[in-house]
Order: C-alpha cells, then sequence, then structure tokens
C-alpha cells in the first residue's frame, strides 16, 4: 500500500501516454518513480551526456528542451505539466543530442525505462504517442538550428526553401532490378531492356555488391573489352554506395557528388551488408526537386494559361499537406505559401495585360485580407484593390474602363485557377474597389475619420493589404494615409475595437466548445469567426495603434508587440503561439476536406487534439482584457 | 536518575542490536518522515500513523516507503474514541510493536528528516521504551530549522503548510502522515539545493 504512488497515478492519468493504461497499471509504474525537485536553471541532462536510465514527466515547473547551434542554445519545446521529455533511451543508443534545464523551479517525476518498457510493448497507442513526441522533439531541433538568426526577409526565404529541401524525402524505385554474379552480361541485358530500368542490382544472398547501369555496358561491353558472354560480376561497378531508408534529398545528392556515381543502393541498415530495399536514381532527386517551392515559381512565371496555373496551385496543396506531416513550423510554411500565391495573382494580372495591351496609367493592385497578411494556405477567396495614377479629367472614363476590363479579366483567370470570387465584392473588378489614387486616398479618409457613418460596410480587411504588382509609391502613399489618420483618432479605434470583441466567444462558461446550431454545419466549431478573426483584428488593432508599418502577419504583429509593449509581452506572445496552432488546425481540416478549413468537426478529433485546441484559445481572454483596457469602448458598444 | 545504571546490561530485542550496529557505518540517504499522534504529549498520547520515503541522490525514491496506520485499541478505548475508521480503512495496519520495528528496520542509519522532528522524535521514543528499547540515535534535520536559517529569520516558526506555500508544493486534499512525509520530502530537496547540503 503506497498512497503517495496512487496519488501520482491519478495524476499520471490525466496526460497521455499514460491516459491508455488502467489504474492499476498506473499505479505500478508510479510506484517506481523518483520525484526530482530542479531549481531554477538546474540542468536535468545536457547534450552528449551518457543516457539515463529513466524519461521524465513535469510534474510542476517548465522544463526548456534546448540544442546548441552556431554557439547559440536554441529552445526546441517547452515542456510544461504533464508533458514528457527524455524519451531518447527508448529509440537510441547514442547519448543525449538536447539539454533540459529548469526554466523555473521544477519537480519532474523520473520514470524507468524498464518498468515502462513492458507497457509501451503491449500498447500501441502508448508506443505511437512515444514516438511522435520523440520525433516532434528531435525534428524541431533541425528546424529550428537551421533558421536561427535569420533577420534579413528576403535571405529567410531562401533558407526556408532549403530547409524544405533538407528534409523532403524521396520517393524511389523500391523494387529495384536484382540478380546475382554468376549469370551472363547479355541475359541481364536483355532483362534490363525488358523491365525498361538503367541499372541492376548484383546480389549475393540479398545483399548488395555491385550494381551494372548503362554507363558500365556502355564503357566495358560496348567498347569490346569484355564478350557479352562474360558473368556479369566481371563488370559490375563494386563496390556499391549504399544509404539507409528515409535518406533526405539533400543527403541523397551530398552522396552522389561525394562518390561520383549516378545510383545509390538503399538497404535495411544502410550498410551493405543487409537486404537491398531500393535504388535511388539521379532521375528521383530531378523529380523530387519539382515540387521544391522555388520551382513552383518559376513554372509560375512560365505559365501562358490559367490551366497550368490551376496545376501549379495543386502542387502547392500537396507540398503544404507535406510539410504540415513533416512538422515544418507553420509559419514557415505559410510564408512560401504566400510567396507562391503571390507569384500566381502576379502572373493572372501579367496574363491579363498581355491580353489587353499595356495599360494607359500606373496602377498598382494590391492583395488584401488573408493574402495581404501573407496568411493564405488554402485556397479561400480573392480579395483585391486596384488604385491607378490621376489622370486628366477627359481621359479618366477611359482608364477606368481599361483598368476595370483587366481586374475583371485577371479575377475570371484567378477563379480558374481555384480562388473563388469573395462574396461581398471586395475585388478590383468592382467598380467600388477600382479607382484613382485619390479617390482612394478619399476613400481611407472617411473611413478612418468618420467610421459608422454612411460607410457601414467598413471592412476591416482593407487595412490589411500588399502589393502584388504595379507602382511600390501607390502602396506607400495609402500606407501614409492610413498611418497619418491613425494617430490619437479614438474613434477609428473603437470602432476597430468594438469589430475584434464583438465576434461569439469560442468557449461557453463550463469551457465546452461553443458550436453552430444549425445551417449545413450544425455541430462543427467555426474556426475562422470563433479563434482567428478575433486574434487577427486585435492584432491589427494594436499594431495600427502603435504607428508600426511594414509588419502585415499577425504572428509577427504579435511578436513586434511583445518587444514595443513589453509590459504585456506575455499576452503578445501566448497569442502569436495561439495563432499558429489554430491556423494549423484550420489547415488540416481544410486539406482533409479540401475546403477552407472554416469548419472544425470536433467529432473526428482526438482528446489531445481537442485539449491542445481548448489551450490555444485561452490566451484569447486576456487579449480581451488588455484591448477593453487600452481603448475606452464606449461610441460604438 | 541513576535509571541509565538499570539499562546497563539489559538485553534489547533483537531489531534494536541489529539497529544499532547499523549506526556504525556513514549514513549514506536520508529518511523524511512524518507522524500523526493523538496529542502533543509524548508520556500520553500516542502515534496514530506513520509515513516516510527514503531520498537518495536528491530524489525521492516513491518505491522505499514505510506506511502504517498503528491500531491502538487500548488508547482508543480509553479516551472513548471509535476505530471504525481505522478498521474500515485499506491501509496497512500494524500494532504499535510490530509498526515500530518495521519503521526502525526501514530507516536504518540514515539521516532523519521532519517538520519539528524533534517531537516526531520524541513520541517515537517514547514508543520505544515500552518496548524496552533505547533513544533514536539517528542524526536528525528540521525543514523549519533549516527554512529559519535559510532566510535568517529567527522569531518565528513556520507550519508545513506555510512553507508549502512559500515554494508552491501544490497541495493536495487527502491528508495523511505518507501525504506529509511527500511534501516535507519535496521541501527537503528544495531546501537543501539552496543550502548547499551535499
Amino acid at each position: 500500500m503506497n498512497t503517495i504512488a496512487e496519488h501520482i497515478a491519478d495524476f499520471l492519468k490525466e496526460y497521455p501516454p499514460f491516459d491508455n493504461l488502467t489504474f492499476q497499471e498506473l499505479s505500478d509504474i508510479a510506484t517506481n518513480i523518483r520525484a526530482i525537485n530542479l531549481e531554477k536553471h538546474a540542468v536535468l541532462f545536457q547534450n552528449n551526456d551518457p543516457l539515463h536510465d529513466s524519461f521524465y514527466v513535469v510534474a510542476s515547473g517548465v522544463i526548456n528542451l534546448t540544442t546548441i547551434a552556431d554557439a547559440e542554445e536554441t529552445i526546441i519545446n517547452k515542456c510544461h505539466e504533464g508533458d514528457i521529455f527524455g524519451l531518447r533511451p527508448f529509440f537510441a543508443k547514442n547519448n543525449y543530442m538536447m539539454t533540459a534545464k529548469a526554466r523555473e523551479e521544477s519537480i519532474v517525476y523520473a520514470i524507468p525505462i524498464a518498468v515502462f518498457r513492458p507497457f509501451v510493448a503491449n500498447n500501441s497507442d502508448v508506443l505511437n504517442f512515444l514516438l511522435e513526441s520523440f520525433a516532434i522533439n528531435s525534428r524541431h531541433t533541425r528546424d529550428n538550428a537551421r533558421s536561427n538568426g535569420k533577420l534579413d526577409p528576403d535571405s529567410n526565404f531562401m533558407d526556408q526553401q532549403n530547409e524544405m529541401q533538407y528534409i523532403q524525402s524521396l520517393s524511389y524505385n523500391n523494387s529495384p532490378l536484382t540478380t546475382e554474379s554468376h549469370h551472363i552480361v547479355k541475359d541481364v541485358a536483355i532483362l534490363m531492356t525488358e523491365s525498361m530500368v538503367d541499372n541492376i542490382v548484383i546480389c549475393e544472398k540479398n545483399n548488395p555488391i555491385g550494381i551494372v547501369t548503362h554507363a558500365d555496358l556502355s564503357s566495358k561491353i560496348a567498347t569490346g573489352r569484355y564478350p557479352i558472354t562474360e558473368t556479369i560480376d566481371k563488370i559490375m561497378s563494386s563496390p556499391v554506395v549504399t544509404v539507409i531508408e528515409n535518406v533526405s534529398l539533400a543527403e541523397a545528392q551530398l552522396l552522389m557528388l561525394k562518390h561520383n556515381v549516378s545510383h545509390l543502393c538503399v538497404t535495411k541498415d544502410g550498410t551493405s551488408k543487409s537486404a537491398v530495399k531500393g535504388i535511388i536514381s539521379e532521375h528521383d532527386l530531378i523529380v523530387a526537386q519539382a515540387s521544391n517551392p522555388g520551382v513552383l515559381i518559376k513554372e509560375i512565371k512560365r505559365s501562358q494559361l490559367p490551366k497550368d496555373l490551376k496545376q501549379i496551385r495543386d502542387r502547392l496543396s500537396d507540398l503544404i499537406q507535406n510539410s504540415i506531416q513533416k512538422n515544418i513550423p507553420i509559419s514557415h510554411v505559410s510564408n512560401i505559401a504566400s510567396e507562391i500565391n503571390l507569384a500566381i495573382i502576379k502572373r493572372a494580372v501579367e496574363l491579363s495585360i498581355l491580353d489587353l495591351g499595356s495599360p494607359p496609367a500606373r496602377f498598382a493592385w494590391l492583395s488584401i485580407g488573408s493574402q495581404g497578411r501573407k496568411e493564405q494556405l488554402l485556397l479561400t477567396d480573392q480579395d483585391s484593390i486596384l488604385i491607378f495614377e490621376d489622370v486628366a479629367p477627359e481621359k479618366y472614363r477611359e482608364v477606368k474602363d481599361y483598368f476595370l476590363r483587366l481586374a475583371k479579366r485577371t479575377t475570371a483567370i484567378l477563379e480558374k485557377v481555384g480562388y473563388e470570387y469573395c462574396p461581398n465584392g471586395h475585388m478590383g473588378s468592382n467598380m467600388l474597389w477600382c479607382k484613382s489614387l485619390s479617390d482612394w486616398t478619399k476613400q481611407y479618409n472617411s473611413w478612418m475619420n468618420t467610421p459608422g457613418e454612411n460607410s457601414n460596410d467598413l471592412s476591416s480587411i482593407f487595412f490589411d493589404y500588399e502589393i502584388v504588382i504595379g507602382e511600390a509609391k501607390i502602396e506607400e502613399v495609402i500606407e501614409n494615409v492610413v498611418f497619418k489618420n491613425a494617430v490619437n483618432n479614438t474613434l477609428f479605434f473603437d470602432f476597430l475595437g468594438n469589430d475584434a470583441l464583438k465576434r461569439n466567444s469560442p468557449l461557453s462558461f463550463f469551457k465546452k466548445f461553443i458550436v453552430e446550431e444549425e445551417g449545413p454545419q450544425k455541430g462543427k466549431f467555426d474556426i475562422k469567426t470563433r479563434a482567428l478573426m478575433p486574434l487577427i483584428d486585435s492584432a491589427r488593432l494594436l499594431i495600427l495603434n502603435a504607428n508600426i508599418k511594414g509588419i502585415k502577419n499577425t504572428y509577427l504583429r504579435f511578436k513586434q508587440l511583445a518587444i514595443t509593449d513589453s509590459k504585456n509581452a506575455e499576452i503578445y506572445l501566448s497569442c502569436a503561439e495561439a495563432f499558429l496552432t489554430l491556423s494549423k488546425f484550420r489547415t488540416v481540416e481544410g486539406l482533409k476536406n479540401d475546403d477552407s478549413g472554416q469548419y472544425i468537426n470536433l467529432r473526428e478529433m482526438s482528446k489531445t487534439d481537442k485539449e491542445k485546441l481548448k489551450n490555444a484559445l485561452t490566451p484569447m481572454k486576456d487579449l480581451e482584457e488588455l484591448i477593453k483596457s487600452k481603448f475606452q469602448l464606449t461610441q460604438f458598444s | 536518575m541513576l535509571d541509565w545504571i538499570k539499562n546497563i546490561n539489559k538485553e534489547y530485542p533483537e531489531f534494536w542490536k541489529d539497529y544499532l550496529t547499523k549506526l556504525e557505518a556513514k549514513p549514506n540517504k536520508y529518511v523524511v518522515l512524518s507522524t500523526e499522534t493523538s496529542g502533543l504529549n509524548p508520556n500520553k498520547d500516542v502515534i496514530l500513523s506513520l509515513g516516510a520515503f527514503s531520498v537518495i541522490d536528491d530524489s525521492v525514491v516513491i518505491k522505499e516507503n514505510f506506511e502504517a496506520v498503528l491500531l491502538q485499541y487500548k488508547f482508543l478505548e480509553e479516551h472513548g474514541i471509535s476505530n471504525e475508521f481505522i478498521i474500515e480503512s485499506k491501509m496497512n495496519k500494524m500494532p504499535e510493536a510490530e509498526a515500530l520495528e518495521a519503521f526502525i528496520n526501514f530507516i536504518g542509519n540514515a539521516v532523519l528528516v521532519g517538520h519539528h522532528i524533534n517531537f516526531d522524535i520524541e513520541m517515537l521514543n517514547a514508543a520505544l521504551e515500552r518496548l524496552d528499547c533505547g533513544r533514536l540515535k539517528n542524526e536528525a534535520l528540521d525543514i523549519d530549522v533549516m527554512y529559519r536559517k535559510l532566510t535568517d529569520i529567527n522569531d518565528k516558526q513556520f507550519s508545513l503548510n506555510d512553507l508549502c506555500e512559500i515554494y508552491k508544493i501544490p497541495k493536495s486534499d487527502r491528508n495523511s502522515s505518507a501525504e506529509d512525509a511527500y511534501k516535507i520530502g519535496l521541501l527537503f530537496l528544495k531546501l537543501k539545493s539552496r543550502l548547499g547540503i551535499r
């Protein structure tokens, strides 16, 4: 009888993977636990320490998992109450690859591996959870290590591209042609021709001893150095370069360059002493690179038809899906996705110009809304405005006519690509949103100085804009108008503040999700309006209020706010994190159902995911309070 | 006053002799303990339950625990207290003599740690005397004293609850000597590292 062990079991059963075990099993495990106290900044284990005989659960406090890369400490993960870490001893024999350090005074439970292993072996849910956690904790390493200290926004995009490439996995021929050393060259060549491949692996008891490729045949047989009746082992290239399964694109490339070969042989354990699993050819590398973001952008620039653009957009969806599965941080994925979206829209405008002839005046095509914020991961509707420079009154009609036709054409192309028309008509093809610069200046002035008055349709999406194509100066002018009007404009901020807070709250009083009560989406959770929009609106409000120009992304806005308004930094940072989590949920849901992911089907979600989602909703409360106290929201409420 | 002369040639019970030989070695672990008693007078009151854990290498080892409810039929009857609850509970139950023997075997030569441990030791000594044993000779540490030493406060005592509050040890709704011992264990780890005790 050990009452404390039972208390600990009680604690554990709340958290995965322990929730898969019975109370009796947990009590047995808890009996063998050691409770360890870690003072602030105490190190539990560090990089290259030999493995401990236990893994750890945080009982209270916070443990940071970090790696050292380029003499800089990078946080991989923060472990809170109930999180597990230090799983390496389960899966690997070499030393720890990270450092576990207490961020605040913490108590952790050490669970001996020997005690826990039987439960892992007997319970696949537990095993899967551990594998997943292990993968997350270690994979972040690579991402973060590769992206730290990248401040230059241009090079950042390139880096992300490389990063994707680095982890991009290869698909290759996994049923390679094999033969044995005593076969005759001619027979082997016939076999290769019949199977239409350019290589064959020579095996001895399933282990690769050499490889014959077209190069060997042409240099050794066609030159007459060996007769075609020779046995194949005389002309094979040996030894063969072997790699393990799941090799990354970058690694495969490196190996081919290093060994100056055109084929890599995949074996079970990566050495030539195990069974052949597949063959990677140069061609496989080329295929893999084709769905790399850089290549996509080049293809966009070359496409002539909406059909081509559509095909590229479809490949982008695959790319996004893959990246999310591989746990690449969502902020990187959305950056890349918006670059590609941007390129597609730009190309659509260019194609229209090619059709209509060159424009009679300078203009700017701005994306507004989610694309303006660079947050568009899924195919959502298109929002855009068109601004052209002021022209002489007698030419005005003609010019406006041209741009309206241009915009109509462009939006039609985009519609074919898969971006739906905006249901509210927020597009450059709408007469209202295709205007001269001075009209637009007036428009923004009236929105901001007399909000609510005769322009009830003020849609806040007009305050997120990004230039797609045209004169950058025009965008600058609009930006100046917005920020000039924003200074001390309490009325405007009240309006935006009320707008941000008027959305319905995501959780009921009892912390249950509030779901749609009727309509086709009945029983689903509206993540867009109930969770994402309030965060987006609040970030926009606060950044306009702080008079910070040029930051358009909600995540970055919160990050920037944390720096500028440091006393509320914690709230902003948790909102930034929450925003990413929520975007990810939306994207995953959208990819699953091939729609915009606005409604989440809670019934299909796992318990942990629901918890994650709920946790991401908690910072909103603090943010709401912050906004309420910052702006006296009286005029419009 | 000359009591010790009486004891000089007295034959101790076996377990006590074992205990005395264990004491010759250097202590290699700590034992945190907590007692639940019927009152504050070592001569009249009795121990109702005992809870203890080993602390080895800066961690509380849950497996090495000692937990027992003492069956004090005689005492309870004299004072007209119901013992129904004790009988019904599924805790480990032992008569006083058996429990103390097991406890002495459990602690061995370890350094004892408790909250106001002098009182716990007095209670244990009184019980040991009833078994014709000597007094406990282990080194003992008091977490209240440790805390006051750390903070240089001399005019005030701190209850276990105060200390838990200060170090944010999660409170539990359950109350038992094992629970207390566990909390003392965590507090001890925190104080120990702050005071730099090895």
